[in-house]
């Protein structure tokens, strides 16, 4: 374990597409255990952010460290192999085949045969590991079903469990929420906590929605125009006149 | 060894291995019937390339060529043996394949067709315009090959035997492959590519590695072809045999295996009767095809969950 629980540094990362800079020297460290939130309006660069870190975009400039190893810049699937699994904000998952098979198809991606030419021919035993992982998520039931079937909800948590399944050390859910109604949104938002608990894992989640984040998170930073303007614990995000600014634009002369 | 052999496909093999013993079959109908088989092989083995990976190949007829070159050159020069026919073309399509798989995984989409497809035109005109492999002729008037010193395949039932147990052995191959962790894995590359590397796999490599499997088991193949026809040709690498191979994974029905084995068999057979009585005979299997196409977009094999017999399911 790295020093004092630093899971995930990010130091100064600057990240530019020509001349639009989407993230300028933005710099967080998330704690082993912690909730840790992003948030920021629409264009804040919190998925380039996400993008930086999951291996996506190697950073314009800055550096990106996983458990005090230098991560910046490496390829999604090595990153990934360390330990960090990212959920996307817009639906990813393997349309035509079933949600059990989904599951499985991540799930072998840890075990030992992967990788080697034994898997030419042998198959992984993850039956344990889906039957859990489709349990946690009410998808039992659905398991045999074309998982491009399921509703939008449970596409959501099928997205969740492709990322669990390569049972990470740090989780990266970008809007896991998004489309949900209000109150699936509140189900959900629980769930995730719950998950994060039992399995002892640092989340990093991008949220838009202030009421999301506010119950579940232990920290927040706040991007702005690709710039961090705040961070701390909820009550002091919650109160932060720039916070506010930012998410009303300025006030009233 | 049910995984690979489901009574189904057992009965089916057996049917096709007592063919010779029927009454009053014909030779020429022995080698049609290699014809075929061989054909539905190799449409199987493209199969794992564009039903289970995504990947459609428009260079196969190189892969092809080059392994029917491979037991041509050795037969031509009065290497007689079987295995070392089959071990020579391993060697010279591995190598190919190895180049042609490197430069064109790195591509997505109609660029990783396009890729195979100059590969194999390349291939074909440096046969077709090099006079040490007899140019456009190509090489004709082979001896027959040896399985062991003596025994020699002459006769039409022996070289029947030879594609029956090509093909028995190219099914198991891919048979154990689609239900590993490595066609698990090709299934979710075909599905959504980016997602799988996000699950922590190296795409690219996954994807060199099934077209390394694909493109040897062609070779093997085109390697065999030879010793039935005793020839060998630059017209084995045209760019339309390709297409056939693709039109055949299409009407047997993608992501299968015994979809494409059926497919070609019936190409092949389609083929044979209808040229005999015209020369247009392609107006005539494009129209079938056409139709399997937009009724039968599952293929041949969709026909038997279509008249309702039992399940079945398009993968994994």
């Amino acid at each position: 374990m790295a020093r004092d629980g630093v899971v995930l540094a990010v130091e100064g990362v600057s990240k530019s597409f020509g001349a639009l800079a989407a993230l300028t020297d933005v710099s967080l460290s998330v704690r082993q255990g912690e909730v840790f939130s992003v948030i920021g309006p629409n264009g804040a660069g919190k998925s380039t952010l996400f993008n930086v870190v999951s291996g996506l975009y190697a950073p314009t400039a800055g550096r990106v460290s996983f458990l005090g190893r230098e991560i910046t810049g490496l390829a999604p699937e090595t990153i990934n192999r360390l330990g960090v699994a990212k959920t996307f904000q817009i639906t990813n998952i393997f349309p035509e085949i079933s949600v059990g098979e989904n599951v499985s198809v991540a799930s072998q991606s840890r075990a030992a045969v992967s990788g080697r030419l034994a898997s030419l021919w042998r198959r992984a035993d993850v039956e344990a590991r889906v039957t859990e992982l489709l349990e946690a998520f009410g998808l039992t039931a659905k398991r045999d079903e074309l998982a491009e079937n399921l509703s939008h909800g449970e596409q959501r948590y099928l997205e969740i469990c492709l990322a669990l399944a390569t049972e990470p050390t740090l989780l990266l859910l970008d809007e896991p929420t998004a489309g949900m109604t209000p109150g699936e949104t509140r189900g959900a938002t629980a769930l995730i906590k719950k998950i994060a608990l039992a399995r002892g894992l640092t989340l990093l989640l991008i949220e838009h929605d202030m009421s999301v984040v506010m119950g579940i998170s232990d920290r927040i930073a706040v991007l702005h125009f690709g710039e961090k303007i705040a961070e701390g614990p909820p009550e002091q995000i919650r109160n932060d006149p720039r916070v506010i600014e930012a998410y009303l634009g300025p006030p009233e002369a | 060894m049910s995984r690979v052999f489901g009574w189904r496909s057992a009965v089916a093999f057996a049917a096709l291995a007592a063919l010779p013993w029927l009454p009053g079959v014909p030779k020429y109908y022995l080698l049609l019937a290699f014809d075929a088989l061989l054909f539905g092989a190799i449409a199987m083995s493209l199969d794992l390339l564009i039903g289970y990976t995504g990947l459609v190949s428009f260079g196969h007829a190189a892969f092809y060529g080059l392994g029917a070159y491979a037991t041509a050159i050795l037969l031509e020069r009065g290497i007689l043996s079987l295995w070392a026919c089959l071990g020579f073309a391993i060697v010279v399509v591995g190598l190919y394949a190895a180049v042609v798989s490197y430069f064109a995984t790195a591509r997505r989409g109609i660029y990783f067709a396009l890729l195979t497809l100059i590969f194999a035109e390349v291939v074909f005109t440096f046969f077709r315009y090099t006079q040490t492999f007899g140019g456009s002729d190509g090489i004709q008037g082979l001896p027959d090959a040896l399985v062991f010193p003596g025994v020699a395949i002459d006769t039409p039932a022996r070289k029947y035997y030879l594609v029956w147990v090509y093909l028995l052995l190219a099914y198991a191959v891919c048979r154990v492959l689609v239900t590993s962790h490595f066609g698990r894995v090709l299934v979710a590359i075909r599905e959504n590519e980016d997602r799988a590397r996000f699950l922590g796999y190296n795409v690219q490599k996954y994807k060199m590695l099934a077209c390394m499997i694909s493109a040897l088991l062609t070779g093997l193949g085109g390697a065999i072809y030879p010793i039935r026809a005793a020839f060998a040709t630059p017209d084995l690498m045209l760019w339309t045999e390709s297409g056939e191979f693709i039109i055949s994974v299409m009407i047997g029905g993608l992501g299968t295996l015994v979809g494409p084995i059926i497919g070609g068999v019936f190409f092949t057979l389609l083929r044979d009767k209808v040229s005999s009585y015209v020369d247009w005979y392609f107006i005539v299997i494009g129209v079938v095809l056409v139709v399997i196409v937009l009724f039968l977009p599952k293929g041949l094999l969709g026909l038997r969950r279509a008249l309702g017999f039992g399940r079945w399911r398009a993968t994994a």
